[in-house]
């Protein structure tokens, strides 16, 4: 009989998980105008994702193009059109890998330790301390952080990439012998600004949103335990990585 | 100090689940006075201090502060009359990456537009009160835990609260840290009326300083009194629980089958 029930009872618990996430999505819009009326605390909160994330992205990103180059190099030279190697990288990075994988290795850095931190002023009953001051911590702790997401994505995307085209650069240009007059002209008549820049960017937006709101979600609503910090950021990288690239293909579907 | 009750408790009835707290608990805790709430660990002291401040909601019964039924206020309302309450965390729950002089700022920089030169000097005496001063530049990692409690204490009372709430404020002090925080909850209460109320079960301790106290037990009040009426009861649940006695009404085991079965293994099969 309760077997029987199973399904049913998994789907409601799938139905509730969502709809909490919902709730604390909309709280978190309301309370963000608020917060920017404070542009110090957001500032200062997009130091920190991004100081903390910085390195990373741009290491990960050189190796990236480095990568990319390579294997491009290899599958257009059978074909004899090499000269399209700028063109080819600078799309994959800016439409695809940019915003993907910035948001995967944000989502590993920034996001974790974004929800480590909530956890741990939730176990050490830190927010609890703010509410009974009558300081809303959707306004003070929750919006700043997801405001500061959402700058922060698409300034690490662009580095991200740009690191990328420059590890292209290095393989293209430098190892295999590429001119470097072809290698940026063709990146120039491949790469439209708004089909290919600004749509890579609405992605990096909306993704940088999802993100911080997954692992602020995680964070505020751990369990007051060392144990439910350590699930709260676990469970805030996996949410992420999931949500990252099932948005990603929404979007590319809708965009190009 | 003020006549009547501040806080009125109408017939609570709270539980986490299945799990009942309080089953049909009221209290009167009068303005301008110090009230201990006592009972053995788990009886809902904390929860209770949750209630009193809107933290948490009863299944039944009502909460009164001043007049006003908690559970009818809109969320901006209860937000105002807490900036009337301190609360005094058990863990001291310090926002650990601000410095000590920026935690006790905190609710001031939050709730008024005073100027950096005032809130300095405000900041300064609360910290000189509780004899941290000299910590003002210290992070909450760099204290020991009686100096983070004596740090919380400074940020509960900056903003002048017209009731404190102080939660086990003697759990795990040394004698000479217990004693500065009992002065100061006096001294607090005696110079600016504040309304105090402290949970703990440091009985002795505050019993000196409380005027009047509620024991707890199994979700309701057993017991209630001035010290002197306390002391003096032959209540069984007063006697056992001002005299530390394991044997009483308040069970100190955790339920369980009969020793010398269990021993045994003649009884339920685990």
């Amino acid at each position: 009989m309760t077997r029987l029930f199973e399904p049913v009872r998994i789907t409601l618990d799938f139905l509730q998980a969502i709809g909490q996430r919902a709730v604390f999505f909309l709280a978190t819009l309301w309370a963000s105008p608020r917060a920017l009326l404070r542009p110090g605390i957001v500032v200062e909160q997009v130091f920190f994702v991004g100081s903390v994330s910085v390195i990373l992205i741009g290491v990960g990103g050189l190796f990236v193009g480095l990568v990319l180059a390579l294997q491009f190099y290899t599958a257009l030279a059978r074909f004899g059109a090499t000269s399209s190697l700028g063109g080819l990288v600078a799309l994959a990075l800016l439409r695809e890998l940019g915003p993907v994988l910035t948001a995967l290795l944000f989502a590993g850095r920034a996001g974790t330790s974004l929800a480590s931190e909530l956890g741990l002023m939730r176990a050490t009953r830190q927010i609890d301390a703010m509410e009974v001051m009558a300081v809303d911590p959707m306004r003070r702790i929750v919006a700043p952080r997801f405001m500061a997401g959402i700058v922060s994505m698409p300034l690490l995307a662009g580095i991200f990439s740009a690191m990328g085209i420059l590890g292209a650069y290095l393989v293209g240009v430098k190892m295999m012998g590429l001119d470097p007059g072809v290698f940026w002209s063709s990146m120039r008549h491949e790469v439209s600004f708004r089909s290919d820049f600004v749509d890579g960017m609405i992605k990096s937006v909306i993704f940088g949103a999802a993100c911080t709101l997954v692992a602020v979600y995680e964070g505020f609503h751990a369990r007051p335990s060392a144990e439910g910090v350590g699930q709260a950021t676990t469970r805030s990288v996996v949410i992420s990585s999931m949500v990252i690239l099932a948005l990603d293909f929404i979007l590319t579907s809708f965009m190009y | 100090m003020g006549e009547g009750p501040l806080i009125r408790i109408d017939d609570v009835h709270f539980g986490y689940g299945r799990h009942a707290v309080f089953t049909g608990l009221s209290m009167e805790i009068p303005a301008g006075r110090i009230t201990a709430i006592m009972g053995p660990s788990g009886t809902g002291k904390t929860t209770l201090l949750e209630l009193v401040t809107g933290q948490l909601h009863p299944d039944r019964g009502e909460v009164w502060i001043q007049g006003r039924n908690l559970a009818r206020l809109s969320r901006a309302t209860l937000f105002r009359l807490r900036r009337e309450m301190g609360f005094l965390f058990q863990e001291g729950a310090l926002f650990g990456d601000l410095s000590v002089f920026e935690n006790v700022a905190f609710p001031l920089r939050e709730h008024t537009r005073l100027s950096d030169t005032l809130i300095h000097h405000l900041v300064l005496m609360k910290l000189e009160a509780v004899g941290l001063r000299g910590a003002a530049a210290l992070t909450p990692a760099e204290l020991s835990g009686g100096m983070a409690r004596r740090v919380a204490l400074a940020r509960a009372i900056v903003m002048d609260p017209v009731m404190m709430f102080y939660d086990e404020p003697l759990v795990g002090l040394d004698p000479i840290a217990m004693g500065v925080i009992l002065r100061l909850i006096v001294h607090l209460n005696e110079t600016l009326g504040m309304t105090s109320v402290i949970v703990t079960h440091d009985v002795k301790e505050v019993l000196k300083i409380a005027h009047g106290s509620y024991i707890l037990s199994g979700g309701r009040v057993v017991a209630q009194g001035s010290p002197a009426e306390l002391s003096r009861s032959r209540d069984p649940w007063v006697r056992q629980f001002l005299d530390g006695a394991p044997d009483g009404p308040v069970p100190f085991n955790y339920p369980a089958p009969d020793f010398s079965a269990d021993l045994f293994m003649t009884g339920v099969r685990r």
